[in-house]
C-alpha cells in the first residue's frame, strides 16, 4: 500500500503534506504531554513491529501482493497519537533507506497508514469494546477494528491514485501520473484488502495482542514491564521469518516501477504506455533498494534489511526517550 | 595595621573574555568522568570473554578496512547497529555521537574529491570509518580496560608495554585529580584581567610534571619493596562459554564473507 514517487502529482503531495502537518503537530504535542519516559522505548518497539509486519508480503488475487500494517495494533497498545508517530518514523525509514514508498509521496502514505488506520481502528475498537464487554469480545472488537482500519487506508490510497488521471492530464489527455481512474483503482485495491489483507491484519492484531496480554500485560496498562524479553523474542522471531515475505512475488498494486507499468494488464487490456510524469520524475536511489543488497541472495538481503530497520527504530526511540525530561504524573 | 588597609578601594574587576580556565576544568572533568565510569563498568550483557571481544574487534576492523566490496561494509554497519542496541542509553548516545562526528569529518575531508569527480568511493570510506570507530567504541564500553590488558598478554605483547599501559590508566586518574585541584586553585585566585593567568596555566603543567616524577619514584620504591621484577603474569584463565562460541562463529562468518564477497 506504499505509494511510490511519481504516482501522485506534486500538487497532490503538497496538499497531503499540508493536511499532515497539523496532524503531526498535534500528535507530537499529545505524546510530549502524556508519554512518560519509560513508555517511550515502547514506541520504538511498536515502530519496529510495524516495520517488520510491513515486510511480510501476502499474495493477493489479481497477481499483486499486499501487506498488513499493524496500525490498529499500535493504537490499542500505545494510543492513536503515539501510534501515528511510530508508524510515521517507520515509513520514513522505509522511504529513505529502502525505497519502499516515495519521498514526495511520504505525506500521502503517512495520511493513509499513520493517521487513518490508527485513529479509525482505535475509535472503532473503543466503541465496540463497550458493546461487547467480555474477554473474547475484546479480541473480536480488535479484529473488526483493524479490519476496518486497513480497509479505510486502502480506500483512501485508491482514491488518491484514482483522482490523478481526472485532475492531471497532459495536452493529449493522457494521464501524467497514476494512469488508472477511480473506477479501476477502488475495486482493485479494496477487494483484495477486504478479502485477504484485512483478514490477515485482523489475525495479526488479535494474535499479537493476546501474546502481549499473556506474557506482559502490564504494558497495556502501565506502559512498562520487567518482562520485555518475550517482546524482543517476538521481534527476533519476526526478523528471522521475514524472508517469507519474498514468497509473494507479484508487485503490489500501485507500486510498479516505470518500466513495469507499461506491461500491466488491468481491466482486460495492457496499459501500453508510460505516463510522462513517471518517465521524467523524481527519483532517489536508496541504500538498500527494495530490501535487497547487491551480491547477496534475496532472503539474506531481506533479513539484513529487517535487522537494520528494527535496530534503527529501536535506537531512535531510545535516544528520544532519554532526551525527554520526565513529566510529573 | 598598614596604611593601605584603611584606604577605601573601589576596584571593580573587569570581565575577562578569556575563559580557558573554565574550559580546562571542564575538559579534565570530562576525561576523569570517563575513566571513573569505565572502572565501575558492569559486566556487559552479552557475557563474552574479554579476549574474544578484543580479537573480534581487531578482526572486524582489519577486514572492514581491507574490504573493497560495498556489501561487506553494509553488513558490518548493520551488525554494528544491532550491537549498539545492547548498550545502555548513555553509551548508545556517546558511541553514535563519536561515530557520526568521525564519519562527518571524513565526508568533509572527501568533499574535494567528490567535486573533482572521483566520488565513487566517498560513501564507502565514510561507512568504513563509521563502522571501525563504532566497533572500537563499543569495545571500550563493554570491557574494563584493565581486563583488556590481560587479554593483550595472550598476544605476547612485551611486558614493558603492558606495564606502561596499566600504570597510565591508573595514574591518569590520580594526576587528573591533582591537576583539577590546581586548576580550581588558579580559578579562585583569578580576578579581573591579567596576563599572568595564562602563564600560571603553564605553571600547572610544570607542577604536574614535577609531581609525576615524585610519584613515579615513590611507586618504583614501593613496587621494588613488594618484589616486582618487571614480569607481568596473567593468572586469569579465559573460560569459554556459549556466548563466546557464538561470537567465534559470527567472527568466522565475517571472515568467510570477506573472502566470498571480495571475489565478486
Amino acid at each position: 500500500m506504499h505509494i511510490p514517487d511519481n504516482y501522485l502529482s506534486p500538487s497532490t503531495c503538497a496538499v497531503m503534506g499540508a493536511v499532515m502537518v497539523p496532524i503531526w503537530t498535534r500528535a507530537v504535542k499529545k505524546v510530549k504531554a502524556e508519554m512518560t519516559k519509560k513508555k517511550m522505548p515502547l514506541m520504538g518497539i511498536g515502530a519496529a513491529l510495524s516495520f517488520l509486519t510491513m515486510m511480510f508480503n501476502i499474495p493477493l488475487p489479481g497477481g499483486t501482493s499486499g501487506h498488513a500494517v499493524g496500525g490498529t495494533l499500535l493504537a490499542i497498545l500505545l494510543g492513536p497519537e503515539a501510534a501515528c508517530i511510530s508508524i510515521t518514523i517507520a515509513l520514513l525509514i522505509q522511504a529513505l533507506l529502502f525505497g519502499d514508498g516515495g519521498i514526495l509521496a511520504f505525506a500521502a502514505n503517512s495520511f493513509n497508514m499513520a493517521f487513518l488506520m490508527p485513529f479509525v481502528g482505535f475509535y472503532i475498537y473503543k466503541f465496540l469494546k463497550k458493546s461487547f464487554k467480555s474477554r473474547k469480545g475484546e479480541n473480536i472488537s480488535a479484529f473488526i477494528a483493524s479490519y476496518i482500519g486497513i480497509n479505510a487506508a486502502a480506500l483512501f490510497a485508491a482514491i488518491e491514485f484514482g483522482l490523478q488521471p481526472l485532475l492531471f492530464k497532459d495536452a493529449f489527455g493522457m494521464p501524467l501520473y497514476s494512469p488508472y481512474p477511480l473506477s479501476i483503482t477502488i475495486p482493485s485495491m479494496l477487494l483484495p484488502h477486504l478479502l485477504i489483507a484485512g483478514v490477515v491484519e485482523g489475525i495479526i492484531t488479535v494474535g499479537v495482542l493476546s501474546f502481549i496480554k499473556k506474557v506482559s500485560p502490564e504494558i497495556i496498562y502501565e506502559g512498562s514491564s520487567k518482562k520485555m524479553r518475550p517482546i524482543y523474542a517476538l521481534l527476533i522471531a519476526l526478523i528471522c521469518l521475514s524472508p517469507l515475505g519474498l514468497l509473494a512475488t507479484g508487485t503490489a498494486f500501485g507500486e510498479w516501477s516505470a518500466e513495469e507499468i507499461a506491461a500491466v494488464t488491468l481491466g482486460g487490456k495492457a496499459l501500453g504506455f508510460i505516463p510522462k510524469g513517471m518517465e521524467n520524475g523524481f527519483s532517489l536511489s536508496p541504500l538498500m533498494h527494495n530490501y535487497s543488497v547487491k551480491g547477496l541472495s534475496g532472503s539474506l538481503g531481506y533479513i539484513l534489511s529487517a535487522v537494520a530497520g528494527a535496530s534503527i527504530l529501536l535506537i531512535v526511540f531510545r535516544i528520544v526517550a532519554s532526551m525527554r525530561k520526565d513529566i510529573k504524573n | 595595621m598598614p596604611e593601605w588597609l584603611f584606604k577605601k578601594d573601589n576596584y571593580i574587576p573587569e570581565k575577562d573574555s578569556v575563559n580557558f580556565i573554565n574550559k580546562s576544568i571542564l575538559s579534565i572533568l570530562n576525561i576523569l568522568t570517563r575513566f571513573k565510569l569505565q572502572s565501575n563498568a558492569k559486566a556487559d550483557k552479552l557475557g563474552v570473554n574479554d579476549l574474544i571481544k578484543l580479537i573480534s574487534t581487531l578482526v572486524l576492523i582489519i577486514f572492514v578496512s581491507l574490504s573493497k566490496n560495498f556489501t561487506y561494509i553494509l553488513i558490518a554497519d548493520i551488525f554494528l547497529l544491532m550491537l549498539i542496541n545492547f548498550l545502555s542509553i548513555d553509551e548508545i548516545k556517546y558511541v553514535l555521537k563519536v561515530s557520526f562526528v568521525m564519519a562527518a569529518i571524513t565526508l568533509i575531508i572527501l568533499l574535494p574529491s567528490i567535486f573533482l569527480g572521483y566520488g565513487n568511493n566517498a560513501l564507502m570510506i565514510t561507512l568504513k570509518v563509521f563502522a571501525t570507530v563504532g566497533f572500537v567504541n563499543i569495545l571500550s564500553y563493554v570491557t574494563k580496560w584493565n581486563d583488556l590488558l590481560g587479554a593483550l598478554k595472550v598476544f605476547k605483547v612485551p611486558d614493558m608495554f603492558i606495564f606502561v599501559l596499566d600504570i597510565t590508566i591508573k595514574y591518569i586518574i590520580v594526576l587528573g585529580e591533582f591537576s583539577l585541584n590546581l586548576a580550581y586553585a588558579l580559578k579562585l585566585r583569578s580576578v579581573g584581567k591579567s596576563i599572568s593567568k595564562s602563564t600560571s596555566l603553564s605553571g600547572i603543567v610544570g607542577t604536574m610534571f614535577i609531581k609525576s616524577k615524585e610519584l613515579s619514584e615513590e611507586m618504583y620504591g614501593a613496587m621494588e619493596c613488594r618484589g616486582f621484577t618487571g614480569e607481568y603474569r596473567v593468572y586469569k584463565k579465559f573460560k569459554f562459554k556459549l556466548a563466546d562460541y557464538i561470537c567465534i562463529i559470527v567472527i568466522a562468518a565475517f571472515i568467510l564473507a570477506y573472502f566470498y564477497l571480495d571475489r565478486l
